[in-house]
């Protein structure tokens, strides 16, 4: 280090020089909460393979994939606004109302299937929309509270709409979304795949991205320094009623016919994977690639214990237990430096 | 038993890096009121808590009734008869006034332990008469004004049988009405046997009540007189007359043209008239007491408080700010007071700090470029003498110095013409003090204007060429840099007469 010694007055004060770059030491490399989660995957599929022979087959593999990723595709949103320090428990029922009104569109007022798919992103970005406005008009209520409300509100629509009725009878090329293959590979993991890139690079490659974890950090400050907070918390909450409609196609498209009772409960799933995955609940921190390798862990899991035959009451046990763990064992103080190595990684 | 009721004897009072309270004696007799003043930061708010036992002396001894004692805690010293108010009234909005008047010593049925809440409202309803008060013990606390709220914690004071009550300037937020009515009470206190000693920036406070005055100067105690034994005059120097001992650096700042013309600037309740203008090079000092709206003018400035009327021109052009963001588009920048809150992101690296507010130079097609930024944060931070190993160091590990020059060069990232500094040396040491001095001067040499809100007199009039002083949310004087003197400054800010109340 170079330093020139600079008197003034009776103070005197150390020029030096700067690193400007990051140095890179293994430790840290494996110090990251991703390692683990990876760890965890294989664990999941070692365990799973050993229990069911049926597990590796192939073919249901990729059905098992189909089934777990539509609900995936909220996850990526619900990252950005967990990084907010926000939550988003409106989620499915916006599935749910989106996917009635497309089916309703369709069915009942003989819209073509393609408006109806236009319309039903539409809705789901309108319901997202009004997240984010209330949230941002009604600064002293939180998230939790606002999206409750929307949450009852939005299910209790849908339920107006179809009372309790199934709406199915969609075009057959409709189902391609839920069922269909590219080459070998199951439509819905393309898509999930495309976004997934999308969203990782949106949230630390842009400087939109920057400012979501700014505001996670210091909401005041930011807006000090002239983060327009309300309008990256509106995009972003309109992104997650996007993602929620997205989700609405893909799943009507596997069911071939939709309710109102759809999609309950999705956005427990959705949170128990993106705090699974490493972000914090107390916002400022945690990254795409750890949400995304959760859902796979958390999808694999649940399949393979689909496989042995496990209730599904239990499987609701288990995946609590896993949630659990994850979010508390870095809070154990187990290993001090771990926990340094991961404050220092994740931001 | 010994004349005085409290009696304080060498009092002497550190903490890390500063001296708060340097060899301060204090005498209080029964049944007087005895006004306590200084400048801000003279060590009075700090004397208070050694008196009320929040803090402990490391030096001194306190007498009551020419008995030593010794605080250990806050009760203890509410169980000999000590009862303070405090400038911010701390209460609990949601629970009644009963409830907060018998906080902490509640009246309880023996064995059952239920609250004996008849006799306590009734014993509330009997001190707020007492005091001439109106107010239903059975209100909530929060639905009263700040005034009543006072009231309730002067009767709390009462309900411990305090015999010293130490008042906080607890006339800053009422109307000269209600003052009249503290007034009164205090008076009353007074008349019934107990002491009370009385913080204000007020004259007319002092003057009204008062008989007798004991002034602190940066820390040290410089005497005590009967109100009639001092003048007005007498008692600014006393107050302000201290050696300079802070070198600033020499101003040469050539004005250039006009910058920001403000005009009539208003917001109801907060501030009022408005007007100044600041040329590029020039650093315009705005002081004045705390509370006499300095940062709600500049939060207007930089469209974080919305104004009501008058108008702002920025280089001839008139313009209405909404947001920071427009603000720091048309180039007015704000380091704002609270630099742990506001100013930075405290968990962040120094680099990053340093671009938030003006990521968009780092922006290709919403892409952050990260080269660009790493390169021009190394830079810029070693440019403002930053102490650290490297930008990627977290800005909370860093001295309030040095946060605060992070804090700087985070304001230099943007195109900025105007740069508002709200008290740039709160909390920094010395050394730290000088480079942030330098550092404000070579930007004024560079062109930028800069408004230099301090509550340092010293600060003000080493550093600016121009010094706007408020009081009460109105500019009362706008003094040069060839004529100012603290006394100038102090009157200006301390006018005597009782002025109508903004909005």
């Amino acid at each position: 280090m170079t330093m020139t010694q600079k008197a003034i007055g009776q103070n005197e004060y150390v020029q030096r020089t700067l690193k400007d770059k990051q140095e890179f030491s293994w430790k840290k490399f494996f110090l990251q909460w991703e390692w683990l989660l990876i760890l965890v995957f294989f664990l999941v599929l070692v365990i799973n393979t050993n229990l069911s022979p049926f597990f590796l087959n192939g073919a249901g593999l990729r059905d098992a994939t189909m089934i777990f990723l539509d609900k995936a595709f909220v996850v990526f949103p619900m990252v950005m606004i967990m990084i907010l320090r926000d939550i988003d428990i409106s989620v499915g029922s916006t599935v749910a109302l989106s996917s009635v009104i497309m089916a309703t569109l369709y069915n009942d007022f003989s819209l073509p299937m393609g408006a109806a798919l236009g319309a039903c992103l539409l809705v789901g970005a309108l319901c997202g929309l009004v997240n984010g406005l209330l949230i941002v008009k009604f600064k002293e209520l939180s998230a939790v509270i606002v999206t409750l409300g929307t949450m009852i509100l939005y299910r209790g629509i849908a339920y107006i709409i179809l009372e309790d009725q199934a709406s199915g009878n969609f075009p057959a090329w409709f189902s391609f979304f839920g069922w269909g293959n590219v080459g070998g590979m199951p439509f819905i993991l393309i898509v999930f795949s495309v976004l997934a890139v999308v969203f990782t690079l949106l949230l630390h490659k842009t400087t939109f991205g920057r400012q979501i974890f700014a505001m996670g950090n210091n909401t005041t400050a930011s807006r000090f320094s002239g983060v327009q907070i309300d309008k990256v918390k509106i995009i972003v909450f309109t992104l997650a009623g996007v993602m929620a409609a997205i989700t609405a196609i893909f799943l009507t498209s596997r069911m071939g016919s939709t309710r109102p009772n759809v999609a309950t409960m999705y956005e427990l799933d959705v949170i128990a994977m993106v705090a699974l995955g490493g972000i914090s609940t107390a916002g400022g921190k945690g990254r795409m690639i750890g949400a995304i390798i959760a859902v796979f862990i958390l999808g694999y899991l649940q399949y393979g214990l689909g496989l042995i035959n496990i209730p599904s009451q239990t499987m609701l046990v288990i995946t609590g237990l896993l949630l659990l763990a994850a979010v508390g064992i870095p809070k154990l103080n187990v290993s001090q430096k771990f926990k340094r190595f991961r404050r220092k990684q994740l931001e | 038993m010994s004349e005085y009721v409290l009696e304080m004897k060498g009092i002497t009072k550190r903490f890390p890096g500063v001296t708060a309270l340097d060899q301060v004696n204090f005498k209080l007799k029964a049944g007087e009121i005895h006004a306590l003043m200084g400048e801000n930061g003279a060590g009075k708010s700090t004397f208070i808590k050694v008196i009320t036992g929040v803090h402990k002396p490391d030096e001194g001894d306190i007498y009551l009734n020419g008995e030593k004692v010794e605080f250990s805690s806050p009760i203890d010293a509410q169980e000999v008869g000590i009862a303070a108010i405090y400038q911010h009234v701390t209460n609990y909005p949601d629970l009644s006034v009963t409830e907060n008047i018998f906080m902490g010593h509640e009246k309880v049925q023996k064995l059952t332990g239920r609250i004996r809440w008849k006799e306590m409202h009734e014993e509330a309803r009997k001190i707020l008469r007492s005091l001439s008060s109106s107010i239903d013990p059975k209100a909530e606390m929060g639905s009263l004004s700040v005034a009543q709220q006072q009231i309730v914690e002067i009767a709390k004071a009462i309900s411990t049988h305090a015999r010293i009550i130490i008042m906080d300037e607890p006339t800053a937020a009422l109307t000269s009405r209600e003052s009249e009515e503290l007034y009164k009470i205090a008076e009353s206190l007074r008349d019934r046997g107990a002491s009370i000693v009385f913080i204000s920036h007020r004259f007319e406070d002092m003057y009204r009540l008062a008989s007798q005055v004991t002034v602190l100067r940066d820390a040290k105690y410089i005497g005590s007189w009967g109100i009639d034994e001092i003048s007005n005059d007498a008692l600014i120097v006393a107050m302000v007359g201290r050696e300079i001992n802070q070198v600033f650096p020499d101003r040469n700042g050539e004005l250039g043209e006009k910058l920001l013309h403000v005009e009539g600037l208003s917001k109801a309740g907060y501030f009022a008239d408005i007007s100044f203008t600041l040329r590029k090079g020039e650093i315009l000092g705005l002081t004045g007491l705390v509370g006499a709206g300095r940062t709600e003018v500049c939060q207007a400035l930089f469209g974080i408080m919305p104004y009501d009327k008058g108008t702002i021109e920025l280089k001839g052009q008139k313009v209405r700010i909404q947001s920071p963001k427009e603000a720091i588009k048309l180039g007015i920048g704000y380091l704002p007071e609270d630099r742990q809150l506001q100013g930075l992101v405290l968990q962040w690296s120094i680099g990053r700090n340093i671009t938030l507010s003006a990521l968009k130079k780092f922006d290709a097609k919403g892409w952050l470029n990260e080269k660009k930024e790493h390169a021009f944060t190394k830079n810029l931070a070693e440019k403002m003498h930053v102490k650290a190993n490297s930008i990627f160091d977290l800005v909370s590990s860093l001295s309030g110095g040095n946060q605060q020059k992070v804090a700087v060069a985070k304001l230099l990232t943007a195109q900025l013409d105007v740069i508002i500094l709200d008290e740039p040396t709160k909390g920094v040491d010395v050394g730290a003090k000088t480079a942030i001095y330098e550092i404000i001067n070579d930007l004024a040499a560079q062109g930028y204007g800069i408004i230099l809100v301090s509550s340092e007199m010293l600060e003000v009039i080493g550093m600016s060429d121009r010094i706007a002083v408020m009081r009460a949310g109105r500019i009362t004087k706008i003094l040069d840099r060839e004529t100012v003197t603290q006394e100038k400054i102090l009157e200006a800010s301390m006018a005597d007469k009782p002025k109508k109340n903004v909005g």
